[in-house]
This record gives structure tokens, sequence and C-alpha cells, in this order.
């Protein structure tokens, strides 16, 4: 019975660590960006859904509506006035330039929430539900649903929608995109925006379940970055298979050898995943 | 130039003279000052510790200037506290701890932040004969070095894990098994250790020991395991977030036990605030609690008056980081005018020969420095507030046993 919970405690926070890095791995491989500002927006979004809870009562489930259409406004002006000048630049230019911006925005939350703990608690709890002694906190059960839900819908706007296609098709080609009138700095704040609003939905399914302080944006960007490596970039399934990988390994890691190696462990198999299959479990090859 | 020169040249000499005799002046209103060097973490990880000690020295600085100063020998001097941002890069802070003494002139300092930099610098305060009190200190192995100018008002890491398993061994005579879970940092991991031969001495069972490594961010493997066990008493050491983490996802497993303990978060309001009902009954132990009820001979006086002074001036409640910090301010100022000079030699045999009650409580120091009059007080959260069990002296309430 052991296992079994274990394995189930593994496939929840699985999609979790996907809700992490779905926006991540999007900018990442579309605009061949490492966003480190991520970790800080998903710290925002929390704050948004602690806050809109602690002040109007609002729930975090309706938040998430606020959350979306917010961060994919706050990014977009981003990527447009800041990231679009350097955009062309070496990676290593972009890669300062967001961890300069994540500076200003994890020190302006400390400035404005200070550096303590917060904790959304939902009143009455949501509790949890037990199958065959195996328990399952429900607003983990339906942060994977959603978490679930939100991967869903990245896939049909990139298989079903003309903007999802053309975010494909400059991922994929980025000269012949625009020799096929695709207006690629567009397209670009468009997917920087899509990732900010990934990131702002996470928060705010992550406040229900870890504790809020502008210092976590580092953990969540740690992970989301191992999730991505595993998963393989710039594929929406890439993320949910790293993200449920990384919870196994942790997972059962932890059981076998204790918790204080699983970390370290899941760093190994990062190392592992780097030089044996570069491209992680479902990225594509050759695609940087 | 030339025509500046001669105009100021022909200056009448008593403007000179008073000019001369202002100088003097404001040189002699500098000897009036007496400065204490705290070298901190501002920026850094550590950043939040450092706020807080410096909200610590800040008060007390504030409440003495406000008497008039610290009395020298029929003379008020005022007390000014010098910073230094270290960066939390314990290097640095020993730089830092040098450049005060060498060059900042210091009267006297207060250890940088925590066992291990207050070890490394101790040894320029050691070289340089410079009077020195850790306020964050705990660690045995900080005091044995033989050094005779630090002083610190932490006791050791096991008078916390002692009294504890105490009451639970008196007031729980169900529980047998324990599960110990800590952080694989410093203090942490030596709170849990110290926990683990105490549960042995006590007769308890320790079903369960393990590290987690810092930043975990899911224990539901682990508590998973911890449930399997089913111990009674379930002992977590770590810090605010880890600590909320845990508890949240003991609640989501449906983890019960009679005994859950959790050290240093209980002791922050913050933790109280956060955990929200999952608090309830979860005992801890810290050096210090407001709740604490001591009548002191110090500046500061009663307990109950230092927590006042310090809400007037920050709007929330003190723990025992920030008392300390005040603490080691008034420890100084009673020593310096018990010595009745500012000779650091006999300032330091003042603060060896300290036998006094504070608001922080009874202080003397051991042979190596170290406080050991202090019993840290044993506390529960209950209701939304931390009731202290023990010491007897400042007891509040009985221990309850069952946290869901």
């Amino acid at each position: 019975m052991l296992a079994a919970q274990i394995l189930i405690n593994a496939l929840v926070l699985g999609c979790l660590y996907a809700c992490i890095a779905i926006g991540f791995s999007l900018v990442w491989g579309v605009l061949n960006v490492i966003n480190l500002i991520h970790g800080s927006f998903i710290v925002l979004g929390a704050y948004l859904a602690w806050g809109l809870y602690q002040s109007l009562h609002i729930s975090p489930w309706y938040s998430l509506a606020v959350a979306a259409p917010l961060f994919f406004v706050f990014g977009y002006v981003i990527q447009r006035l800041i990231l679009n000048r350097v955009i062309t630049a070496p990676v290593l230019v972009t890669l300062t330039l967001t961890f300069g911006l994540d500076l200003i925005l994890n020190n302006a939350m400390i400035y404005y929430f200070k550096a303590d703990y917060r904790k959304l608690t939902l009143t009455p709890p949501m509790g949890s539900v037990s199958i065959f002694d195996v328990v399952v906190p429900v607003d983990r059960l339906i942060a994977t649903v959603a978490a679930l839900a939100l991967t869903f819908v990245l896939y049909l706007i990139l298989r079903r929608l003309r903007v999802g296609r053309a975010i494909v098709a400059v991922r994929l080609d980025r000269d012949a995109a625009i020799l096929m009138g695709v207006k690629v700095n567009s397209i670009y704040a468009i997917a920087f925006g899509l990732g900010a609003a990934l990131a702002g939905c996470a928060g705010v399914l992550m406040a229900l379940i870890f504790p809020i302080s502008p210092l976590t944006s580092t953990a969540y960007l740690g992970k989301a970055f191992v999730v991505c490596v595993l998963g393989g970039l710039g594929s929406v399934s890439g993320a949910l298979a790293g993200g449920i990988l990384l919870a196994l390994i942790e997972g059962v890691g932890s059981a076998m050898i204790g918790p204080a190696h699983a970390t370290t462990l899941s760093f190994v198999l990062l190392i592992v995943f780097l030089i044996l299959r570069p491209q992680g479990l479902l990225g594509r090859k050759g695609f940087e | 130039m030339a025509r500046f020169l001669l105009r100021y040249a022909r200056l009448p000499s008593s403007l000179l003279v008073a000019a001369g005799l202002a100088l003097s002046a404001s040189a002699a209103l500098a000897q009036d000052v007496i400065k204490f060097g705290a070298p901190l973490p501002l920026t850094g990880p550590l950043a939040p510790e450092a706020i807080k000690q410096q909200q610590g020295y800040d008060l007390w600085a504030e409440q003495v200037n406000k008497a008039g100063g610290i009395a020298v020998g029929g003379k008020k001097y005022k007390v000014e506290i010098v910073y230094s941002d270290y960066q939390s890069n314990t290097p640095r802070a020993v730089q830092t701890t040098e450049q005060m003494i060498s060059q900042g002139g210091v009267n006297f300092m207060f250890s940088p932040f925590g066992s291990g930099a207050a070890k490394a610098a101790s040894s320029v305060s050691e070289r340089y004969k410079m009077p020195t009190i850790a306020s964050t200190a705990s660690s045995a192995q900080v005091y044995d070095q033989g050094y005779k100018y630090l002083f610190g008002t932490f006791t050791p890491n096991d008078t916390l894990t002692t009294p504890l398993t105490k009451i639970v061994k008196a007031k729980a005579p169900n529980v047998k098994k324990v599960a110990i879970l800590a952080r694989n940092d410093l203090f942490p991991l030596a709170i849990a250790q110290e926990m683990e031969k105490s549960a042995k001495a006590n007769g308890f069972e320790v079903v369960y020991f393990e590290k987690y490594a810092i930043g975990t961010l899911d224990h539901s493997a682990t508590l998973s395991q911890i449930k399997s066990q089913a111990p009674q008493w379930i002992f977590v050491t770590g810090y605010i977030n880890d600590l909320l983490l845990v508890r949240k996802q003991m609640t989501d497993q449906q983890i019960k036990a009679d005994v859950v303990s959790m050290i240093a978060g209980p002791a922050y309001q913050e933790f109280i605030d956060a955990a929200g009902q999952g608090g309830e009954n979860i005992t801890s132990a810290a050096w210090w609690h407001p709740a604490a009820q001591y009548n002191g001979k110090d500046i500061f006086g009663t307990t109950a008056n230092y927590v006042k002074l310090f809400r007037e001036k920050f709007k929330s409640d003190p723990d025992y980081a920030q008392a300390s910090a005040s603490v080691s301010g008034a420890l100084f100022q009673m020593a310096i005018e018990k010595a009745g000079t500012l000779d650091k030699e006999k300032v330091r045999d003042a603060l060896a020969a300290t036998d006094v009650m504070t608001f922080w409580g009874p202080v003397k120091f051991g042979a190596t420095g170290q406080i050991n009059s202090l019993e840290p007080p044993v506390f529960q959260l209950q209701g939304g507030k931390a009731v202290v069990l023990s010491p007897d002296i400042i007891k509040q309430g009985e221990f309850k046993l069952g946290v869901h």
C-alpha cells in the first residue's frame, strides 16, 4: 500500500511540476530565451490568488480567470518593450537581461510583501479523498486537473489556432516564417505573454499547496529547468513527461535512499540526460 | 585663489580661536559616544534574520539614549550601533569585523549572525581583545575554543530538546515511538540529533530519522513512510517554509499523532498566522518567548514591558532573535556601568562576572562564555496562541495531547 501511495503522490506532484514548467518550456523553445523571471511570475501569481482570497474572498479557481489575461498582458509588454531589443543577441545576453528583470521583480515583491511566508488556507479546508487507504488531497487533485487542462489548452492553441501555427512555424524556422509573412516580433510577444500567463496560472494553483514568499521563486525556477531538460524543449507533452519523471525519481528515490538524497538523484539524472539524450524525452532533435 | 586666501588670512584672530573651540567641543562630543559594531547579513539569503537583529539592537540603543545614555564614572555616554553589511557571506563577515575593530573605532562588538559566522569572526575579536557578545550562536563548538572575550546568549541545543522530552514523557505515557525529520542544515540538523539522543535517553523508540534537502518542495513520499511507521510523536526541524509545508502535507495525508513538535517555526508569529488551525497543539521550544514573564533588572525591566516597547516601535511581536539582540545590548550596558570604565579588559571581566535577572531570563555565563543559567521555554500553540508549558516559573498552561 505504501508503494501505491508513493506512486500516486508522485503522479500528482508530477502534474504540478509540469504546470510550473510549461510556460518556461514554451518561452525557451520558441524564443530561445532562458526566462529567469519565470519563478517570480509564479510567485506573483500566488500573491494574486492570496490577495484576492484574503481581501475579497474570491476563490483561487476564479482567480485563474483574472491571472491569465493579466499576466498575458504583463508578459506581452515586457517582451515588446524590453526583451525584443536583444532577442536576436546570443543566449547569454537575454539570460542576463531576464536575470536583471528577475532581480527587480523579486526585490520589489520582497519590498511590498516582505520575505514573510504566507499561506492560502481555504475555509473550510478541502480535505483529502481516500481510495483503498491511498490518500489524495483534494486541492492537489484539482490543481492536477487544472494543470492537465492548461496543458491541453496550450496544445490546442499551438495545434488548431492560426496564431499557434505561427508560433510553431517561428520555432521551426524563423527565416522561413518571416518569408511566409509571419510577423515574428508579434509572435515572440504572444509566446512570451502565453508563457507569463501559464506562469501566473501555475502560481494561483501553487498558492493552495506551497507557502508563499518571494524567496520560493528560485525553487520553482530550478524545478522548471530540470523538467524542461528531462522532458525536452518546445514540446507540450514533454513538460508533462518531464514533470512526472522528475516527481517519480524524487518520490521513489526519497523512499529508497532517504529524502536528503532525492534532489541529488534528480540532478544526477539531469546530467545523464544532458550527456546521453540532450533533446530530452520528447524534445525534437536538432532544434535549439 | 590668492585673493581668497588673503581675505581669510586677515580674519580676526578671535574668530579663529572660536573656530578652534568649536572643533574641540565637537571632538569632546564624539568621545561621549560608545560605538558598538554589528556586522550583519543585511542583504542576501539571511537578510530577514539580519533585519530582526537590527530591530533588537535599535530598540535597545533607542531606549538607552532616551534614558540619557550609559553611565560611566558619573558621565553619560550615548550609544551608537555601527552596522555593516557582509552580504550573507561568512568570509566577508570576518573581514568586516576586523575592519570595524582596527579602523572603525568601535568600542565593543556584536557577533555576526548564526553559529558559523560567529565562530569565524570570534578569532578576530580575540586577537584584538575585543569583548564580543554573540546573540544568535547556540552550538557549543563556538565557545569551546578557549577564548576569553566571547560571550553568548543562547544555551546549547540540547537545552531545547531535553525539557520537551521530559514533558512528553511525564504527560503522555502512551507515546512510545518517535519519528524525526530534519532539514539537512547546520542548526536544524543539530537540534534533530539532540532530539534523537534525548528521546533514546528517555526510553522512546526512534522509528524514523531522516534528513531532507534544503529547498525540498514536496514531503509526500517521506510523510507516507512516516505514516506507515505509526509514530505517536512526530518531531520536525526546519525553517518556517519547510514546517508550513510539512504541516500542510501531514493534513493532506491524514497523518495524526499524539504529539507533533516543530523547531523553529512556532516561535514566530508568521508561522502561527500562516498555519492557522493546522498549528493547534504543536509543541516547540525556543530560547525565549514573548509569553515569558521575567522581572529583570535591565533597562527593559519585565518581559511584558519589552514586548510593549517592541510593539510600539515595530508594530509586531518580537521573537527570540530580536530579544536576544536587545538583551545583548542590555548586558553590555550593565557590564560597562558596573566596570565604571570603557576599558576593554575591565568590561570583559564585568561581563564574565554577570549574574543578573533580565527580561530574557536569568543570565550567567559559564567558563566558556556561553550562557548556562537560562532554561529555554517549552510552549504549545493552543487556540492560536503560544502557551508556555515550562519552566515552572513562567508556566501558563497545561500540555494538551493530539494533533489532527
